[in-house]
């Protein structure tokens, strides 16, 4: 977990590197065989021109960076909502970041706010979205004196 | 029997499914996702494998692609655990050639509590 959690914290991001047989373990995974992501003779004759990977799947990365920073406590007091921009490919390197842009107390909860992208290695955005987290703890608490 | 995107009408609801989260396919997933564990199911595990069950009775055109997702996490699932998934369509539309549905999922565990919710918007191609 983050050691404070402050406005304006940044989240330390995580950075994985899609590869087709990384998207064909998800595909398995997932038991989503969509052949947009695992056929690429067929995505190749679509407007993609090429395979992607599952959206879910770069969702998974923003997932372990919010775990990373808020614990257990993202699992069950966490909300997501994302927009996917473009697709990641195999060959990208895609890195989620965050920042916390907010923080609501209410009976001694704070909801922590953060904004969340996700880009590729030539910094365009897969992926922008917002997510809270509920702590069982003061603003006080959680920001300068844990 | 697999229902088309045609047949889909507003409000209607898949039918449920239930979902094992064992062991070997945690384990798969977190291979999948290059990630570190706990005794915990990752959310993202519950929430994939609840969509691919309800879009498993659906006939998707090949090139459907996610557009975006909501979800709110409200309780921790240990691995192993077995979990139910509704869900229903809450918006469909059709503007031009392009094609868009929002469906809406509730996943419950054993004791029938929540323990995610979520909203997926998917586009269909041309």
């Amino acid at each position: 977990m983050l050691a404070e959690i402050c406005q304006g914290e940044t989240l330390p991001p995580v950075v994985k590197h899609i590869t087709q047989e990384r998207i064909n373990l998800y595909a398995e995974a997932s038991g989503d065989f969509n052949p947009i992501h695992v056929d690429e003779s067929f995505a190749a004759q679509t407007p993609l021109g090429g395979t992607i990977a599952h959206g879910m799947l770069i969702l998974a990365y923003v997932s372990e960076m919010m775990a990373q920073a808020f614990g257990e406590n993202w699992a069950s007091n966490g909300k997501l909502s994302v927009r996917f921009k473009m697709p990641a490919r195999p060959g990208d390197t895609v890195t989620a970041t965050g920042k916390i842009d907010s923080i609501k107390e209410e009976d001694g909860i704070s909801y922590v706010g953060c904004r969340l992208e996700c880009h590729n290695q030539k910094d365009e955005v897969i992926v922008t979205g917002e997510a809270v987290v509920k702590l069982p703890y003061s603003q006080g608490e959680i920001c300068g004196s844990r | 029997m697999l229902i088309s995107y045609e047949d889909l009408t507003l409000g209607y609801e898949f039918p449920p499914t239930s979902n094992e989260l064992s062991p070997s396919l945690i384990s798969k997933y977190l291979k999948a996702v290059d990630s570190m564990g706990d005794d915990f199911v990752p959310p993202l595990a519950i929430a994939a494998r609840a969509m691919t069950a309800m879009t498993g009775v659906l006939s998707l055109p090949p090139g459907t692609i996610h557009a975006s997702q909501d979800f709110e996490f409200c309780k921790l699932v240990p691995i192993g655990a077995t979990v139910s998934c509704q869900a229903k369509v809450v918006r469909k539309l059709a503007r031009g050639s392009m094609r868009m549905l929002v469906l809406e999922l509730n996943i419950f565990d054993q004791s029938k509590e929540r323990v995610q919710s979520g909203k997926a918007t998917i586009i269909l191609p041309a």
